[in-house]
Protein backbone atom coordinates (compact mmCIF):
# COMPACT_ATOMS: atom_id res chain seq x y z
CA UNK A 1 0.00 0.00 0.00
CA UNK A 2 2.74 2.51 1.07
CA UNK A 3 4.83 1.63 -2.37
CA UNK A 4 1.52 2.57 -4.15
CA UNK A 5 0.74 5.50 -2.14
CA UNK A 6 3.92 6.73 -3.11
CA UNK A 7 3.97 6.12 -6.80
CA UNK A 8 0.54 8.71 -7.34
CA UNK A 9 0.82 11.04 -9.37
CA UNK A 10 0.70 14.78 -8.55
CA UNK A 11 -3.17 15.47 -10.38
CA UNK A 12 -5.94 12.75 -9.60
CA UNK A 13 -6.94 12.09 -13.20
CA UNK A 14 -10.51 12.62 -13.10
CA UNK A 15 -12.93 11.18 -15.42
CA UNK A 16 -15.16 13.35 -17.60
CA UNK A 17 -18.17 11.32 -15.80
CA UNK A 18 -20.04 11.48 -19.38
CA UNK A 19 -19.51 15.38 -19.55
CA UNK A 20 -17.41 16.33 -22.50
CA UNK A 21 -18.13 19.83 -22.66
CA UNK A 22 -17.95 20.74 -19.08
CA UNK A 23 -14.12 19.26 -19.69
CA UNK A 24 -13.81 21.25 -22.55
CA UNK A 25 -15.12 24.88 -21.09
CA UNK A 26 -12.55 23.98 -18.44
CA UNK A 27 -10.44 24.14 -20.20
CA UNK A 28 -10.82 27.34 -22.24
CA UNK A 29 -12.09 28.80 -18.77
CA UNK A 30 -8.60 27.65 -17.26
CA UNK A 31 -6.73 28.94 -20.42
CA UNK A 32 -8.17 32.58 -19.75
CA UNK A 33 -7.86 32.54 -16.02
CA UNK A 34 -4.09 31.60 -16.48
CA UNK A 35 -3.28 34.14 -18.99
CA UNK A 36 -5.07 36.97 -16.92
CA UNK A 37 -3.61 37.18 -13.46
CA UNK A 38 -4.05 40.20 -12.11
CA UNK A 39 -1.31 40.94 -8.99
CA UNK A 40 -2.37 42.59 -6.36
CA UNK A 41 0.09 46.19 -5.68
CA UNK A 42 1.05 44.97 -2.46
CA UNK A 43 4.39 43.83 -0.99
CA UNK A 44 5.19 43.66 2.56
CA UNK A 45 9.39 43.47 2.56
CA UNK A 46 12.96 43.85 0.41
CA UNK A 47 11.18 41.09 -1.74
CA UNK A 48 8.81 43.57 -3.52
CA UNK A 49 11.51 45.39 -4.88
CA UNK A 50 12.32 42.95 -7.03
CA UNK A 51 8.94 40.83 -7.47
CA UNK A 52 6.54 43.30 -7.97
CA UNK A 53 8.59 47.20 -9.34
CA UNK A 54 11.79 44.98 -11.09
CA UNK A 55 9.42 42.45 -12.80
CA UNK A 56 7.11 45.04 -13.72
CA UNK A 57 9.50 47.19 -14.72
CA UNK A 58 10.49 47.31 -18.75
CA UNK A 59 13.75 45.26 -18.70
CA UNK A 60 12.01 42.02 -17.40
CA UNK A 61 8.34 43.21 -17.68
CA UNK A 62 5.99 40.70 -16.62
CA UNK A 63 3.60 41.67 -19.47
CA UNK A 64 4.64 39.25 -21.05
CA UNK A 65 3.19 36.57 -19.06
CA UNK A 66 -0.30 38.44 -18.80
CA UNK A 67 -0.04 39.50 -15.46
CA UNK A 68 1.38 43.37 -15.91
CA UNK A 69 -2.05 44.60 -14.38
CA UNK A 70 -1.19 45.40 -10.90
CA UNK A 71 -4.34 46.70 -9.29
CA UNK A 72 -4.48 48.52 -5.91
CA UNK A 73 -7.86 47.49 -5.31
CA UNK A 74 -8.02 43.70 -4.03
CA UNK A 75 -12.08 43.75 -5.28
CA UNK A 76 -10.44 43.64 -8.82
CA UNK A 77 -6.95 41.53 -8.19
CA UNK A 78 -7.21 37.67 -8.12
CA UNK A 79 -3.41 37.39 -7.43
CA UNK A 80 -1.66 37.73 -4.14
CA UNK A 81 2.18 38.06 -4.65
CA UNK A 82 3.59 37.83 -1.30
CA UNK A 83 6.70 39.53 -1.20
CA UNK A 84 8.40 39.64 1.75
CA UNK A 85 8.04 38.98 5.52
CA UNK A 86 4.83 39.49 6.88
CA UNK A 87 5.18 41.05 10.65
CA UNK A 88 1.93 40.29 13.42
CA UNK A 89 0.79 43.42 12.94
CA UNK A 90 0.29 42.98 9.29
CA UNK A 91 -1.23 39.41 9.74
CA UNK A 92 -4.79 40.16 10.33
CA UNK A 93 -4.89 42.72 7.47
CA UNK A 94 -3.57 40.39 4.74
CA UNK A 95 -5.74 37.71 5.82
CA UNK A 96 -8.34 40.55 5.27
CA UNK A 97 -7.22 41.65 2.18
CA UNK A 98 -7.25 37.97 1.11
CA UNK A 99 -10.44 37.30 2.02
CA UNK A 100 -11.62 40.23 -0.14
CA UNK A 101 -10.12 39.43 -2.96
CA UNK A 102 -12.39 37.96 -6.15
CA UNK A 103 -12.47 34.31 -6.48
CA UNK A 104 -10.76 32.01 -7.98
CA UNK A 105 -8.39 33.94 -5.83
CA UNK A 106 -4.13 32.48 -5.84
CA UNK A 107 -1.22 32.77 -3.72
CA UNK A 108 2.26 33.11 -5.02
CA UNK A 109 4.60 33.82 -1.24
CA UNK A 110 8.15 34.64 -2.52
CA UNK A 111 11.82 34.80 -0.54
CA UNK A 112 12.45 32.58 2.48
CA UNK A 113 10.71 35.21 4.72
CA UNK A 114 7.32 34.57 3.46
CA UNK A 115 8.57 30.56 3.21
CA UNK A 116 9.31 30.33 6.83
CA UNK A 117 10.19 33.42 7.76
CA UNK A 118 13.63 32.92 6.48
CA UNK A 119 16.40 35.17 8.69
CA UNK A 120 13.91 35.96 11.04
CA UNK A 121 12.68 32.79 12.03
CA UNK A 122 14.61 32.87 15.46
CA UNK A 123 14.56 35.28 18.09
CA UNK A 124 12.11 37.64 16.25
CA UNK A 125 9.19 38.95 18.51
CA UNK A 126 7.27 40.05 15.36
CA UNK A 127 7.78 38.03 12.04
CA UNK A 128 5.19 35.35 11.46
CA UNK A 129 7.09 32.31 10.38
CA UNK A 130 5.69 31.79 6.76
CA UNK A 131 2.88 33.09 5.00
CA UNK A 132 0.79 29.67 4.78
CA UNK A 133 0.02 30.54 8.49
CA UNK A 134 -2.25 33.17 7.21
CA UNK A 135 -3.71 32.16 3.86
CA UNK A 136 -2.97 29.28 1.82
CA UNK A 137 -0.39 29.70 -0.79
CA UNK A 138 -0.36 27.72 -4.49
CA UNK A 139 3.41 28.10 -4.95
CA UNK A 140 6.74 28.94 -3.25
CA UNK A 141 9.18 30.84 -4.99
CA UNK A 142 12.38 30.37 -3.06
CA UNK A 143 15.18 33.14 -2.63
CA UNK A 144 16.49 36.18 -0.47
CA UNK A 145 14.93 37.47 -2.92
CA UNK A 146 14.25 35.52 -5.66
CA UNK A 147 15.38 36.91 -8.93
CA UNK A 148 12.88 38.17 -11.05
CA UNK A 149 13.73 34.96 -13.45
CA UNK A 150 12.86 32.60 -10.47
CA UNK A 151 10.03 35.24 -9.89
CA UNK A 152 8.79 34.72 -13.87
CA UNK A 153 9.90 30.23 -13.02
CA UNK A 154 7.11 30.26 -10.38
CA UNK A 155 4.49 32.39 -11.86
CA UNK A 156 4.70 29.99 -15.18
CA UNK A 157 4.64 27.08 -12.59
CA UNK A 158 1.09 29.25 -10.84
CA UNK A 159 -0.27 29.53 -14.89
CA UNK A 160 0.66 25.65 -15.62
CA UNK A 161 -1.53 24.58 -12.19
CA UNK A 162 -4.36 26.30 -12.73
CA UNK A 163 -4.78 25.37 -16.88
CA UNK A 164 -4.57 21.59 -15.32
CA UNK A 165 -5.85 22.00 -12.28
CA UNK A 166 -9.36 23.37 -11.47
CA UNK A 167 -13.04 22.70 -12.75
CA UNK A 168 -15.72 24.73 -12.18
CA UNK A 169 -18.09 21.47 -10.99
CA UNK A 170 -15.74 21.89 -7.91
CA UNK A 171 -14.73 25.55 -7.58
CA UNK A 172 -12.06 25.72 -4.68
CA UNK A 173 -10.77 22.06 -4.95
CA UNK A 174 -7.11 22.49 -6.96
CA UNK A 175 -3.08 21.33 -6.85
CA UNK A 176 -1.39 21.12 -3.75
CA UNK A 177 0.90 23.81 -3.17
CA UNK A 178 4.47 23.37 -5.03
CA UNK A 179 7.71 24.95 -4.44
CA UNK A 180 9.10 26.27 -7.73
CA UNK A 181 12.71 26.75 -7.76
CA UNK A 182 14.13 27.82 -10.67
CA UNK A 183 15.93 24.53 -12.85
CA UNK A 184 19.10 23.38 -11.72
CA UNK A 185 20.60 23.38 -14.93
CA UNK A 186 20.35 27.31 -14.96
CA UNK A 187 23.48 28.44 -13.16
CA UNK A 188 24.61 31.85 -11.52
CA UNK A 189 27.01 31.53 -14.53
CA UNK A 190 24.78 31.30 -16.85
CA UNK A 191 22.90 34.36 -15.53
CA UNK A 192 26.22 36.28 -14.98
CA UNK A 193 27.66 35.42 -18.36
CA UNK A 194 24.32 36.92 -20.00
CA UNK A 195 24.20 39.97 -17.14
CA UNK A 196 27.78 40.50 -18.62
CA UNK A 197 27.19 40.44 -22.45
CA UNK A 198 23.96 42.69 -21.83
CA UNK A 199 26.60 45.19 -20.01
CA UNK A 200 28.67 45.36 -22.32
CA UNK A 201 25.96 45.89 -24.91
CA UNK A 202 24.91 48.54 -22.94
CA UNK A 203 27.92 50.22 -22.30
CA UNK A 204 30.39 49.74 -25.21
CA UNK A 205 30.56 52.07 -28.04
CA UNK A 206 32.08 51.53 -31.56
CA UNK A 207 32.80 54.86 -32.28
CA UNK A 208 33.80 55.23 -35.93
CA UNK A 209 30.48 53.46 -36.35
CA UNK A 210 28.34 55.50 -34.45
CA UNK A 211 30.22 58.66 -35.68
CA UNK A 212 29.17 57.22 -39.36
CA UNK A 213 25.37 56.89 -38.08
CA UNK A 214 25.04 60.58 -37.41
CA UNK A 215 21.89 62.05 -39.72
CA UNK A 216 24.87 65.02 -40.24
CA UNK A 217 27.31 62.50 -41.65
CA UNK A 218 25.30 61.06 -44.38
CA UNK A 219 25.61 64.80 -45.61
CA UNK A 220 28.75 64.97 -45.81
CA UNK A 221 29.32 62.02 -47.39
CA UNK A 222 27.28 63.03 -50.25
CA UNK A 223 29.02 66.50 -50.12
CA UNK A 224 32.02 64.26 -50.90
CA UNK A 225 30.29 61.98 -53.36
CA UNK A 226 28.98 65.01 -55.28
CA UNK A 227 32.74 66.83 -55.63
CA UNK A 228 34.47 63.95 -56.14
CA UNK A 229 32.15 62.94 -59.00
CA UNK A 230 32.40 65.99 -60.75
CA UNK B 1 32.46 75.22 18.23
CA UNK B 2 34.97 72.08 18.57
CA UNK B 3 33.32 69.55 21.23
CA UNK B 4 36.41 70.86 24.08
CA UNK B 5 35.25 74.02 23.93
CA UNK B 6 31.53 72.84 23.27
CA UNK B 7 31.81 70.66 26.60
CA UNK B 8 34.04 73.23 28.84
CA UNK B 9 30.79 75.82 28.03
CA UNK B 10 28.45 73.48 28.90
CA UNK B 11 30.40 72.53 31.98
CA UNK B 12 30.61 76.07 33.52
CA UNK B 13 26.93 76.37 32.77
CA UNK B 14 26.00 73.45 34.45
CA UNK B 15 28.71 71.72 36.82
CA UNK B 16 27.54 68.40 37.46
CA UNK B 17 27.80 66.93 34.15
CA UNK B 18 29.84 64.63 33.12
CA UNK B 19 31.83 63.59 29.93
CA UNK B 20 31.82 60.49 28.41
CA UNK B 21 34.82 58.76 26.82
CA UNK B 22 34.86 57.07 23.20
CA UNK B 23 32.49 59.38 21.47
CA UNK B 24 33.35 60.62 17.89
CA UNK B 25 31.52 64.04 19.20
CA UNK B 26 31.16 65.93 22.23
CA UNK B 27 29.22 63.60 24.32
CA UNK B 28 27.99 64.28 28.18
CA UNK B 29 26.09 62.48 30.82
CA UNK B 30 24.13 63.81 33.83
CA UNK B 31 21.92 62.12 36.30
CA UNK B 32 18.03 62.24 35.29
CA UNK B 33 16.19 64.74 37.69
CA UNK B 34 18.48 66.98 36.02
CA UNK B 35 18.32 66.17 32.65
CA UNK B 36 15.48 68.53 32.21
CA UNK B 37 16.71 71.90 33.55
CA UNK B 38 19.82 71.19 31.63
CA UNK B 39 17.56 70.65 28.16
CA UNK B 40 16.33 73.86 28.52
CA UNK B 41 19.47 75.35 28.85
CA UNK B 42 21.12 73.54 25.66
CA UNK B 43 18.45 74.78 23.69
CA UNK B 44 17.90 78.21 24.75
CA UNK B 45 21.24 79.81 25.74
CA UNK B 46 22.11 81.66 22.58
CA UNK B 47 25.57 80.02 22.08
CA UNK B 48 24.52 76.52 22.09
CA UNK B 49 21.34 76.44 20.76
CA UNK B 50 20.64 73.30 20.18
CA UNK B 51 17.36 73.40 18.85
CA UNK B 52 17.05 70.41 16.92
CA UNK B 53 16.65 66.73 18.58
CA UNK B 54 18.14 64.31 15.87
CA UNK B 55 16.98 61.49 17.74
CA UNK B 56 16.14 59.67 20.75
CA UNK B 57 16.87 55.97 21.86
CA UNK B 58 17.31 53.76 24.49
CA UNK B 59 20.04 51.08 25.60
CA UNK B 60 19.42 48.07 27.34
CA UNK B 61 21.63 47.32 30.26
CA UNK B 62 20.55 44.47 32.25
CA UNK B 63 23.27 43.75 34.04
CA UNK B 64 23.49 47.22 35.27
CA UNK B 65 19.76 47.42 35.70
CA UNK B 66 19.31 50.49 34.20
CA UNK B 67 18.42 51.88 30.37
CA UNK B 68 20.83 54.28 29.54
CA UNK B 69 18.32 56.96 27.50
CA UNK B 70 20.50 58.65 24.24
CA UNK B 71 19.88 61.88 22.98
CA UNK B 72 21.14 63.59 19.94
CA UNK B 73 20.75 67.06 19.60
CA UNK B 74 21.88 69.04 17.14
CA UNK B 75 22.43 72.97 16.29
CA UNK B 76 21.27 74.38 13.31
CA UNK B 77 22.60 77.60 13.68
CA UNK B 78 26.40 76.94 14.95
CA UNK B 79 26.54 73.65 13.27
CA UNK B 80 27.52 71.83 16.03
CA UNK B 81 26.04 68.20 17.58
CA UNK B 82 26.36 66.91 21.17
CA UNK B 83 24.92 63.41 23.02
CA UNK B 84 23.41 63.52 26.19
CA UNK B 85 22.79 60.86 27.85
CA UNK B 86 21.35 59.65 31.44
CA UNK B 87 20.37 56.70 32.82
CA UNK B 88 17.49 55.26 34.57
CA UNK B 89 16.61 52.50 36.95
CA UNK B 90 15.39 49.73 35.35
CA UNK B 91 12.80 48.52 37.64
CA UNK B 92 11.10 51.72 37.62
CA UNK B 93 11.91 53.52 34.31
CA UNK B 94 10.59 57.29 34.89
CA UNK B 95 12.16 60.23 33.10
CA UNK B 96 10.96 63.58 32.46
CA UNK B 97 9.37 64.06 28.71
CA UNK B 98 11.38 66.44 26.94
CA UNK B 99 8.15 67.29 24.57
CA UNK B 100 7.99 70.83 25.95
CA UNK B 101 11.02 71.57 24.44
CA UNK B 102 11.65 69.43 20.94
CA UNK B 103 7.83 68.65 19.65
CA UNK B 104 9.82 65.88 17.85
CA UNK B 105 10.27 64.31 21.13
CA UNK B 106 6.74 62.80 21.29
CA UNK B 107 7.20 60.12 18.47
CA UNK B 108 10.42 59.40 18.95
CA UNK B 109 9.63 59.09 23.34
CA UNK B 110 6.29 57.19 21.98
CA UNK B 111 8.86 54.58 20.25
CA UNK B 112 11.18 54.04 22.70
CA UNK B 113 8.22 54.08 25.29
CA UNK B 114 6.51 50.69 22.81
CA UNK B 115 10.07 49.15 22.35
CA UNK B 116 11.96 49.48 26.04
CA UNK B 117 8.94 50.52 28.09
CA UNK B 118 10.26 53.63 29.22
CA UNK B 119 7.94 55.71 30.59
CA UNK B 120 7.95 59.78 29.81
CA UNK B 121 6.78 62.09 32.91
CA UNK B 122 4.25 64.42 31.20
CA UNK B 123 4.39 62.82 27.60
CA UNK B 124 0.99 64.29 26.19
CA UNK B 125 0.46 61.00 24.54
CA UNK B 126 2.11 57.94 25.74
CA UNK B 127 0.86 55.55 23.65
CA UNK B 128 2.07 52.21 21.56
CA UNK B 129 3.78 53.53 18.31
CA UNK B 130 4.97 50.26 16.31
CA UNK B 131 3.18 47.26 17.85
CA UNK B 132 -0.64 46.76 18.27
CA UNK B 133 -2.58 48.42 21.53
CA UNK B 134 -3.05 45.03 22.85
CA UNK B 135 0.89 43.96 23.41
CA UNK B 136 2.18 42.86 26.04
CA UNK B 137 5.60 43.52 26.89
CA UNK B 138 8.34 45.50 25.74
CA UNK B 139 10.10 43.22 22.71
CA UNK B 140 13.28 45.31 23.12
CA UNK B 141 14.52 44.81 26.51
CA UNK B 142 17.11 41.76 26.57
CA UNK B 143 14.84 39.63 28.44
CA UNK B 144 11.60 39.88 26.38
CA UNK B 145 10.06 36.59 25.72
CA UNK B 146 7.25 35.40 24.47
CA UNK B 147 5.45 32.17 22.94
CA UNK B 148 5.63 32.50 19.49
CA UNK B 149 9.15 33.08 19.54
CA UNK B 150 11.93 30.20 18.34
CA UNK B 151 15.10 30.03 20.02
CA UNK B 152 18.09 29.34 17.89
CA UNK B 153 18.85 25.99 18.49
CA UNK B 154 22.39 25.90 20.13
S1 LIG C 1 13.41 36.76 1.65
FE1 LIG C 1 15.16 38.15 1.77
S2 LIG C 1 14.70 39.73 0.23
FE2 LIG C 1 12.79 38.65 0.68
S3 LIG C 1 11.78 39.83 2.26
FE3 LIG C 1 13.00 38.24 3.28
S4 LIG C 1 14.96 39.23 3.73
FE4 LIG C 1 13.92 40.48 2.19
Amino acid sequence: MGVALEKLPGIVERFPGGSVAVTQLDQAINLARSNSLWPLMFGTKCCAIEMLMATGAAHHDLARFGAEVARASVRQADLMVIAGAIVKKMAPRMRLLYEQMAEPRYVIATGSCAISGGPFMYNSYTIVRGADEIVPVDVYVPGCPPRPEAFFWGLMTLQKMIREGETIREPGIRRKPVMAALPEDVSMHDIRREICSALIEDNVVDVAKAADEKPWARKVREWIQKSSSR
Amino acid sequence: MDPEKLLALIESICPTVRHRAHADRAALSIAADELLALMAVLRDDPALRFDFLVTHTAIDLPDEKCFELVYLLYASEHGHSLFVTTRVDRDNPVVPSVCGLWPIAEWQEREVYDLMGVLYDEHPDLRRMFLEDDWVGFPLRKDYQDEHMLELPK
